[in-house]
């Protein structure tokens, strides 16, 4: 126990199993009902062994005919009926013990993930996301559905039996009393290590499925390069490895099963051997002899078959890792404002003195002032890592400034209640996400009560979208997929600037693509961002020098802070960084 | 590994499932032979002990005199038996399972590996990763869960039913018809019940998964543009429809294994009512009696998996029924029989090229001609959807032309192999994929054998090299998911390190300088240079500096060459 990893190792499984128990008292009627029923049936089967002892004590001895023994088999087919049912019964409880486990604590995930937000989101691998909320939510159910009650089932019945079979024979029940806590304790013996290999091998597993998986994806450029052969023999030297990992884990982890059954079987001998023997010298009676027979492999059926759910409690420890840890990340802000903002027209948007900086590290933006009047378009210009997209997470309030306000007409936006705020900022952002499902649906994510028909085609007409989405084989019933295949990059802008459109929101806040399209699609989109500027109070990320002669005004970021700002003659004028710039875009052709 | 290419529509799934087990037969009947002794013992060790007190009570009330030592050494020696016979089981059992596994993704890759990219283009990126795996791991059910437990519980079962002949015909039917109600009928009915549900789940579960991976990509969108809460109602309804097929199959799980117990029990108790007749008869004594009955009460346990061990096959069948039709697709292009030889030099011929993808109505190229003569450059302009890139993907062979013809030097490309022909090509496009491993890795996919001094020089005739080496493990720096530690600008010129490293005759540029700033960009187009220097080339550009490059310029619209232009008119554009 000296090694500190493998203490904390231990700590944290602790912790694990502790969150997991803590979940489960939510659910405490159904997993009590469903232990109580397991009791119950415990308690039936005593009373069957009883009544089959006295049928064969009976017969096999006594050589008595089968009609003395009428009344036992009756009440044995009764109790038969009655097991089934409350097998059936438990069975069901936990299952809707855990399906409500699961319920809540998706919702409770993706409630926190929205807490968290688009600041969090925008780092985070989605796929693994998804793997969490519905693969790992479901590799807990075994834990509470599987393991706890039956846990608890493995003292309850085994004790039970117990007490019945000590005042029919004695050395019987001290026989399997002294086996039974072993049984527990080489399994927390082995258990412990297993634990410790378990987890080394859950994390190969991971990579080994993240290697196959990418050279999935990546099967293109392997067929480029001629190498999807080679790479195909890797990965079955891959898997071929793991399996001898695997295996490895494998022979010891079986081992503490092997171990429960091997106490369990050789104690079960143990009884039949003694009883025979006491039988022969007539210490016992036949009817206790092989009442106790019956009830021994009864006695170790639950303590041997919690093996089984010490694995499923290996993996829900496996899986839970994450979930809590997603369930622990705090959100980088707390919104707090709740005035309810009204907006007629198009405001005027403030940054007055804007700090900002990630914790603990230094400031991307420093004492930003900048004024967007009314309905004016302002492009914001300046290298990669100036701030630019610093400055539109903030004006979304996706992030909260350090230091300084942006307002709005004069209200601070700290004051404003986030949703209010949202209702009135569309975005354009470099890669739009489509989500599944039909573009109707992918304009209108929030349908409007009225008018939606007519909206829905006017703004699509006004993103240049209308002609592409006729021709599409379903029109705006065509379903996109959620990474919008299907559709060209130039499709997928027209279609986020039509949810634009749709949303007709006074305040737009466009982050340009960088990445430059065919020179139709540019056009179209050019011209439908003009369109939609109109009337709004717009800023842009810009990269386009279009899109930058065109606007009311020209900042120019550098380091977090506004080196030049002006309009675009002016600029030119001053002959500063922006006209740099601008001469460097015109040798690129931009 | 079967190579036999079975391209009919509809392969059964389970034969499937047994050709790709074919390998490893060998461990799967140690499997099946061990799990069969385990239940036999256990049988045996139960008998053996009833009827062993049994005898021993007669003789103490008796005093008949009784040889105990075989019956009491064979109860340990059964006990430990099973106990050992389980442990092999497990492992063996284990074994062939991660076996079929290497065997299975192996085989998934190559046979993935010819509809790439073109048959594979409609699967979503992240859905189809996702289902794969998912599939895949189902799959294990099929011989841990399915064929062990279906093959051992025959096994046994026709081994206890002669044991049981012996005795009496009357109590070894009557444990025959019980094995076969729990083992077959309620098995049967369990699976057929089963089936629908098994499907739902994991159906709903691809859906949920699909909805959780949009939902994190696009939370800005939802939360500016969206009603979070109907998303959330969306979520909550996703989550019924998975938990719903799911208490349909618990139910069928807790019906069929509580009405398991019960035919079993009725079984057992119908035997010892036959065998107490035959006692009173005198055709069995006492003990044998009671041998019986623990028999009939221990023989259930062969057939105690089948139920779920057959509901299990419905969650498999459909895994196994996915896998087939993704791999079962037509490639799009047919390899020729007897390839040609690698042609010598590179003209380039497109000669009345058309295509249409299938379930298109507009064509994506038609009547498509143009030379090229070695070492010239040919760029393509043209509107997203024009077919700029659909003369790429017939020129690397990954699609083939409906009609019309396309020749490599003199020889037509129908005749070349796939492999000969992208080994003349070199491709730098928009999307540069690093695989998840160190940069040199990456690099030397181009060219496995390359010294360091060629990897050295192609990355600086890309530019990269400072840049490489400025990281603090060099070379050996792991890429990491999506590259997240490099920039559009290194990737792409990684891109075309790897490129200059393959040293091909041909250079096919997708788009090579997209999204990129004027600096970088100007950084890469200089690369891109070098790369295209006295090599044939197709460049598809918008941008004047690499168009500049070109000796020739066609300009696509709608799947046709709408006006070809020699180089001094691009000045003019």
């Amino acid at each position: 126990m000296a090694n500190p990893a493998a203490m904390q190792d231990k700590e944290q499984t602790r912790q694990l199993d502790r969150w997991l128990r803590s979940q489960a008292k939510t659910v405490k009627r159904p997993l009590n009902t469903a232990v109580m029923l397991g009791s119950v049936n415990g308690f039936l089967l005593i009373a069957q062994c009883w009544m089959l002892a006295q049928v064969l004590n009976a017969t096999a001895i006594g050589h008595q005919p089968i009609t003395t023994v009428w009344g036992y088999l009756a009440g044995m087919i009764g109790l038969f009926l009655l097991r089934a049912g409350v097998n059936y019964g438990s069975q069901r409880f936990t299952f809707e013990a855990g399906a409500r486990l699961r319920t809540e604590l998706r919702a409770r995930l993706f409630d926190h993930i929205h807490t968290l937000g688009p600041a969090w989101s925008r780092n985070q691998r989605s796929g693994a996301r998804a793997t969490e909320v519905v693969d790992g939510v479901e590799a807990l159910d075994k834990y509470f559905s599987l393991y706890l009650p039956q846990m608890q089932l493995a003292i309850i019945i085994p004790a039970a039996i117990l007490i019945f079979v000590f005042p029919f024979d004695w050395i019987s029940g001290l026989v399997l009393a002294i086996t039974a806590p072993l049984l527990p304790v080489f399994m927390i013996i082995i258990g412990n290590q297993t634990e410790k290999l378990n987890r080394a091998q859950w994390r190969s597993l991971s990579r080994m499925g993240a290697h196959f998986f990418d050279m999935i994806e990546g099967l293109t450029t392997l067929k480029l390069f001629n190498a999807a052969q080679r790479e195909a023999r890797f990965i079955g030297q891959i898997a071929e490895d793991y399996r001898l990992q695997t295996m490895k884990v494998l022979r010891v982890a079986f081992l503490s099963s092997m171990v429960l059954e091997f106490l369990a079987a050789i104690s079960i001998a143990m009884v039949a051997v003694y009883v025979g023997f006491r039988l022969m010298y007539g210490d016992i009676h036949y009817l206790n002899g092989i009442f106790v027979l019956l009830l021994a492999p009864e006695f170790y059926l639950p303590l041997r078959s919690m093996g089984t759910q010490f694995h499923a409690r290996m993996d829900a420890l496996g899986a839970v890792e994450p979930i809590i840890e997603l369930l622990n990340t705090e959100p980088s802000t707390q919104p707090t404002g709740a005035i309810e903002l009204q907006l007629e027209h198009a405001p005027q948007i403030t940054f007055s003195h804007l700090d900002f900086a990630y914790p603990n590290r230094d400031a991307v933006i420093r004492g930003l002032n900048l004024d967007l009047p009314a309905g004016t378009h302002t492009a914001l210009i300046g290298a990669s890592g100036a701030g630019k997209s610093t400055v539109g997470q903030l004006l979304l309030g996706f992030l909260t400034p350090t230091d300084g306000e942006i307002l709005i007409n004069d209200t601070p936006l700290s004051k404003i209640s986030p949703h209010s705020w949202h209702k009135r900022v569309a975005w354009l952002p470099q890669n739009p996400t489509l989500f599944h499902g039909t573009i109707e649906d992918n304009i209108a994510l929030n349908r409007r009560s009225n008018g939606h028909a007519d909206a829905l085609h006017q703004a699509a007409q006004n993103a240049h979208a209308l002609d592409f989405i006729n021709r599409l084989p379903n029109g705006f019933q065509t379903i996109v997929g959620d990474r919008g295949q299907g559709l060209s990059g130039g499709e997928i802008q027209r279609i986020a600037l039509a949810r634009a459109f749709y949303k007709d929101a006074p305040v737009v806040l466009l982050d340009e693509p960088s990445a430059s399209l065919d020179p139709e699609s540019e056009r179209l989109i050019t011209d439908a961002i003009a369109r939609l500027s109109s009337g709004r109070t717009m800023l842009t990320i810009a990269h386009r020098l279009t899109t930058i002669e065109r606007s009311d005004q020209i900042v120019v970021l550098d380091g977090g802070k506004i080196i030049e700002q002006g309009t675009h003659e002016a600029l030119l004028h001053a002959n500063g960084a922006y006209a740099e710039r601008y001469r460097q875009y015109r040798s690129a052709g931009l | 590994m079967s190579r036999k290419q079975n391209h009919s529509p509809k392969q059964n799934e389970l034969r499937w499932l047994y050709e790709i087990s074919r390998p490893y037969l060998g461990w799967m009947l140690a499997g099946v032979l061990l799990a069969s002794t385990v239940i036999l013992a256990n049988v045996a060790l139960l008998s053996v002990s009833g009827w062993f007190i049994t005898a021993m009570a007669i003789s103490g009330l008796t005093g008949a005199v009784i040889n105990y030592f075989t019956p009491a050494a064979a109860i340990r020696g059964l006990a430990i038996l099973r106990t050992v016979g389980r442990y092999l089981e497990r492992l063996i059992t284990h074994e062939a399972t991660f076996r079929l596994l290497a065997g299975l993704r192996q085989w998934f890759f190559e046979r993935l590996e010819p509809l790439a990219p073109a048959r594979l283009q409609y699967y979503q990126g992240g859905d189809l990763l996702s289902r794969i795996r998912a599939d895949i791991d189902s799959l294990e059910n099929a011989y841990l869960r399915i064929v062990t437990p279906t093959l051992a519980a025959l096994l046994s079962t026709v081994l206890m039913i002669l044991f049981l002949l012996w005795w009496s015909p009357a109590i070894a039917l009557t444990n025959l018809i019980g094995l076969m109600i729990v083992g077959l009928i309620l098995p049967w009915l369990a699976l057929h019940l089963g089936m629908n549900s098994g499907k739902q789940i994991v159906e709903a579960r691809a859906a949920l998964r699909q909805r959780t991976s949009e939902t994190v990509r696009g939370l800005a969108e939802i939360t500016l543009y969206g009603d979070p809460q109907q998303r959330m109602d969306t979520i909550h309804e996703e989550n019924s429809a998975l938990i719903l097929p799911q208490r349909q199959q618990n139910r069928i799980d807790a019906g069929s294994t509580a009405l398991t117990g019960l035919f079993s029990q009725l079984t057992w108790l119908s035997m010892i009512v036959i065998a107490i007749g035959l006692v009173q008869s005198g055709m069995l004594n006492g003990p044998e009696l009671v041998m019986l009955a623990f028999f009939g009460m221990a023989s259930f346990e062969a057939v105690a998996a089948l139920p779920i061990a057959f509901r299990a096959l419905g969650e498999t069948r459909s895994a196994a029924r996915r896998i087939l039709d993704l791999v079962d697709a037509e490639p799009a292009v047919i390899e020729p029989i007897n390839p040609a030889a690698a042609p010598q030099h590179f003209d380039i011929r497109f000669d009345g090229v058309c295509l249409t993808y299938p379930g298109n109505k507009q064509p994506a190229l038609s009547d498509v001609t143009f030379h090229l003569k070695q070492g010239q450059k040919l760029a393509i302009r043209g509107a997203s959807g024009s077919g700029k890139s659909s003369l790429t993907q017939l020129l690397l062979k990954f699609w083939a032309p409906d009609s019309g013809q396309i020749t490599i030097g003199d020889t037509n490309l129908n005749d070349l192999s796939g492999d000969t022909v992208r080994a003349l090509c070199a491709v730098v496009s928009q999307q540069v994929h690093l695989f998840n491993t160190t940069l040199a890795a990456n690099l030397y996919l181009a060219k496995p054998d390359a010294t360091e001094e060629e990897l050295l020089n192609a990355c600086r005739a890309a530019a990269i090299l400072d840049d490489i080496l400025a990281l603090p493990d060099g070379f050996e720096t792991e890429v990491g998911e999506a590259a997240a530690r490099l920039s559009g600008g290194q990737i792409r010129r990684i891109g075309i390190a790897r490129a200059l490293l393959k040293d091909a005759p041909i250079v096919i540029l997708d788009e090579p300088t997209e999204g990129l700033d004027a600096a970088t960009e100007r950084e890469v187009t200089h690369a891109l240079e070098r790369l295209l220097s006295g090599r044939t080339a197709l460049i598809i550009t918008h941008r004047p500096h690499l168009l500049t490059l070109a000796d020739q310029i066609i300009l696509m619209d709608a799947g046709r060459v709408s006006d070809t232009r020699r180089n001094t008119d691009v000045i003019n554009i």
